[in-house]
């Protein structure tokens, strides 16, 4: 008899969670481009350093914090980012907040498990449940607690250091960063038409989303929602696929021909030498005492 | 200023050109039409009579699907635009200001922006540099420089796509819809930019729905029917007296109100100035 | 699916960028030479699509919700070559401005999303919807191949992750990177897209196909060339056996393969000393046991596991290659046929 009546609720919930869940997912994501991009604007240590130095010096991290066997090297590695972030003016509950809170909270559910006797068999740390008859064994096991940790660890630090990257280097400074390592020329042009795509899609998205919420009073099915889902997208491509025409016309009466031309006036300086050569020495020692 | 030799430089020769999208869907039926140096034309109909597309046509982005089309004297074909050389000469000669700037401002910063025509068409990166800090500040968007575009205001998206096309120094102007969606004051000073154009001697095509520039911007006019045609042609004052054109075009109505207790009707053009009489 | 920094080895991590770089590499000289300028802001546009359709949760009957990916619609438009650039943009840009999948494990991200689905979703559905005449059966053939493709990159995504602790741990023996094998990973991350992200996938390819239909018919004439296909019924036997390798890892698992050490008694044989409760309900929905015991590294079996797990990457992507390969040719011929 309670069957029904649940099952309806659910229903109803899930059908107001997609909507509030994709909205909000759309909202922050605007509201993170605008923040992103607000501190690389601001007059920081790492906002000053040439962006190629920046990515080589971050890729020589990660890689360290890959390779690393150790995780008092992985913990190292992450609390030396931390006065990085308070010299490029990146507001530390931000930084530790958006790594420790938010992201690994995935990676958290699936390191779980990895405590347990269970799925890592060990030497006990604390044992839960023991039971001759019937042979039931619970624990939580050094193994397990050692290997969840790596996995926290690595991830949160390698996301630290991404997320470093990003609020401090604006987008323009990466393309043309990455255009000045040797990426093909249609691939850096892609990319740069797409973040620009993306904003657009976003706020179309973000309006259409805010319109219907302000329209629909009901509540409405799971096969509605679905068919407004498959109409908004078909909308916003419909939209996106008449401007994309025209962008491309725009572009080709200033003279685009399928390659693109940049200025380079990237300036590779003493800073840049030194914070490169810093990061790959610290790298180089990080793999060194955690081997 | 214009000097008569070069008014007789003809620039655009279109002959009976038509165009249809994806082979079926007709947007432009036998336009025949001449556009000489320093000239200052308007293309008037509502939307979707084809006056963007002709804009895009000459400026040979789109091909006539039957008809021809001579620029500077040249047959514009696919072929000729396809060849490099060729395609920068007629490129850095026509510039085209799209509708929606979010169309045209696809890189990542205004300075970017601003020097993507002068870039691309191959000239030498210090005259790159200088026509582009010389457009920048003739629209005073100096400080916009770092700015990422389509996070402008409308009136300085705008500015921007037209300082894009100003860097390129271009001698013949096409603007479609210049005022559209712009606040009164962005549209005065539009109208400045586009005077201080043609004052220059530059080649300026307008192609609008606004009644209320047509005089400013133009001294012949061309209307375009709903059915794509080209249906008239004279100088602003001409067609603006020409009430049963304009209503047939749809760019204006009849329309009925109330002032106090007179109900009366008269032709009515949206954003054209309301200005009328009451006879007691 | 995205894969974060730190699930994958380095050496899994460079691997996959290896696997990729290539294909990278010939879609951007495909982009150039063969195809005009005209596909640069085209492909700009699915990339940016592709990102936002990662963001729209779906809700599915019974209360849960998901989100696509959008490959195996970029790659109907666009063909797969240009979808495969397209998406790996959405990866980058989702790696590098929003954290979502890691740095390094871009590679391992886009051969799953970028690279396996497009191909996989966009030869099936071509090959499904054939001669396409009928709407319907165009979107038909999108909703398989789109819930097809999705389960290959998850198996594929699977694999990777599956294979982290058996060729990585540390002397005492512990996992440094995922520490599930691919007993685990397989049944966990197929039967999430079976249920869930497939469905999703399906629902948002079928409909958006259908959608487009409707009001951008051109865009299937000119992507157009979709020949006459196979009779019906290989079609569909083709689509079964295509679903039999979705469900691979399900007969790779089950006691008494290759992989059978994984079974009930091979549990005992480990020595672990107990079996888990609630382990022969488990090991009878999916005749798979708990895992994580190819961890103990100094187990004898070792060199075994890792050499089936490698053979068993190794067919499934031959298989999946193979068959690519083949529908191709067969629709090669066909159009030599007709031209002929």
């Amino acid at each position: 008899m309670s069957q029904i009546p649940t099952k309806a609720k659910r229903g109803r919930r899930a059908a107001r969670g997609f909507f509030e869940k994709t909205l909000g997912h759309l909202t922050e994501t605007l509201e993170h481009t605008l923040f992103a991009e607000e501190i690389a604007r601001q007059d920081g240590m790492l906002q000053s350093l040439d962006p190629r130095a920046k990515l080589l010096g971050a890729l020589a991290l990660l890689i360290a914090i890959s390779l690393s066997h150790s995780l008092l090297v992985i913990a190292a590695l992450y609390i030396l980012t931390l006065p990085l972030a308070a010299a490029s003016r990146v507001p530390m509950g931000y930084y530790i907040k958006r790594v420790w809170v938010f992201m690994p909270f995935f990676t958290g559910i699936i390191a779980l498990p990895a405590l347990f006797s269970p799925f890592t068999p060990g030497e006990p740390l604390l044992t839960l449940i023991d039971l001759t008859s019937p042979r039931v064994y619970l624990a939580i096991t050094v193994p397990g607690v050692v290997t969840a940790a790596f996995l926290l660890l690595r991830v949160g630090s390698s996301v630290s250091v991404a997320v470093l990257l990003m609020l401090t280097t604006r987008w323009v400074t990466l393309l043309k960063a990455l255009r000045t390592l040797r990426l093909p020329q249609a691939f850096v042009l892609i990319l740069g038409i797409t973040y620009r795509y993306i904003y657009v899609l976003l706020h179309a998205a973000n309006n259409m989303f805010i319109a219907r919420r302000s329209r629909v009073m009901r509540r409405m099915s799971g096969a509605e929602n679905r068919r407004w889902l498959a109409a908004s997208i078909g909308t916003l491509f419909t939209k996106s696929y008449a401007l994309s025409d025209d962008v491309y016309l725009a572009m080709q009466s200033r003279g685009f021909r399928g390659d693109s031309h940049v200025m380079g006036n990237l300036e590779w300086r003493r800073a840049d030498w030194l914070w490169l050569t810093g990061s790959l020495v610290i790298a180089t020692a990080a793999l060194w005492v955690g081997r | 200023m214009k000097i008569d030799t070069e008014k007789s430089t003809v620039i655009f020769e279109a002959e009976r050109v038509s165009f249809a999208y994806n082979n079926h869907q007709v947007a432009l039926q036998d336009a025949s039409l001449t556009v000489r140096a320093g000239e200052r034309l308007a293309i008037l109909g509502t939307n979707g009579c084809g006056k963007s597309t002709l804009l895009k046509i000459l400026d040979g982005l789109y091909f006539p699907t039957s008809g021809t089309l001579r620029a500077f004297g040249e047959p514009m074909t696919e072929e000729v635009l396809l060849d490099g050389a060729r395609a920068y000469a007629f490129r850095r000669r026509v510039g085209l200001v799209f509708q929606d700037p979010d169309v045209q401002l696809f890189s990542p910063t205004v300075w970017d922006e601003v020097t993507f025509a002068p870039l691309h068409l191959g000239l030498p990166h210090p005259e790159v540099i200088e026509r582009a800090e010389w457009a920048m500040s003739l629209l005073d968007i100096q400080k916009l420089r770092d700015r990422v575009p389509h996070r402008l205001s409308g009136g300085e998206k705008k500015k921007v796509a037209l300082a894009s096309v100003l860097s390129l120094r271009p001698e013949v102007w096409l603007l479609d819809e210049p005022t559209a969606s712009l606040d009164p004051r962005s549209q005065s000073r539009l109208l400045d930019f586009i005077w201080e154009l043609e004052r220059e001697g530059n080649t300026v095509i307008t192609a609008t729905n606004d009644l209320a520039i047509l005089e400013e911007v133009a001294d012949r006019v061309i209307i375009f029917s709903e059915d794509h045609q080209i249906v008239g042609e004279g100088s602003p004052q001409e067609v603006l007296s020409n009430y049963e054109l304009l209503a047939k075009c749809n760019l204006i109505h009849e329309h009925r109100h109330k002032h106090g207790e007179i109900e009366h009707e008269h032709p009515h053009a949206h954003r054209y100035t309301h200005e009328h009489k009451h006879e007691k | 699916m995205h894969i974060p920094d730190g699930y994958l080895s380095p050496a899994t991590a460079a691997a996959m960028y290896t696997v990729s770089l290539p294909v990278w590499y010939l879609a951007s000289r495909k982009m150039t030479t063969r195809l005009t300028g005209r596909s640069v802001p085209l492909i700009g546009l699915f990339a940016a699509l592709s990102f936002v359709i990662m963001m729209f949760n779906v809700p599915l009957p019974g209360g849960t919700t998901g989100h696509a990916v959008g490959s195996v619609l970029a790659a109907i438009v666009l063909g797969p070559w240009a979808a495969s650039l397209a998406i790996t943009v959405a990866l980058i840009i989702q790696a590098f401005f929003f954290g979502d999948g890691g740095i390094l494990a871009i590679g391992a991200n886009a051969f799953n999303m970028a690279i396996a689905m497009p191909f996989v979703g966009f030869y099936l559905y071509r090959w499904l919807s054939g001669g396409a005449v009928t709407p319907s059966r165009r979107a038909i053939a999108a909703a398989v191949a789109g819930y097809l493709a999705i389960n290959v990159g998850a198996l594929l995504t699977a694999i990777e992750l599956g294979i982290q602790p058996m060729l990585f741990h540390d002397a005492a023996g512990h996992a440094l990177y995922f520490p599930y094998g691919l007993g685990m990973a397989i049944p966990a991350m197929l039967l999430g897209h079976l249920a869930v992200a497939g469905p999703v996938e399906a629902l948002v390819t079928g409909l958006v196909v259908s959608w487009m239909q409707r009001t951008n018919p051109q865009l299937f004439e000119t992507a157009g060339g979709v020949t006459q296909g196979a009779t019906g019924l290989s079609r569909w036997a083709w689509t079964g056996l295509l679903s039999l390798i979705a469900l691979t890892p399900f007969g790779l698992l089950a006691p008494g393969t290759a992989w059978g050490e994984w079974s009930r008694e091979g549990l005992q044989q480990l020595g672990l000393g107990y079996i888990p409760e609630g382990f022969d309900q488990w090991s009878n929905l999916w005749s798979a046991p708990f895992s994580g015991y190819d961890i103990p590294a100094l187990n004898n079996s070792t060199v075994g596991y890792l050499l089936s797990a490698l053979a068993g990457v190794v067919l499934i992507l031959g298989v999946i290659f193979a068959l690519t390969w083949f529908i191709g040719r067969l629709r090669h011929r066909r159009e030599d046929g007709r031209t002929g």
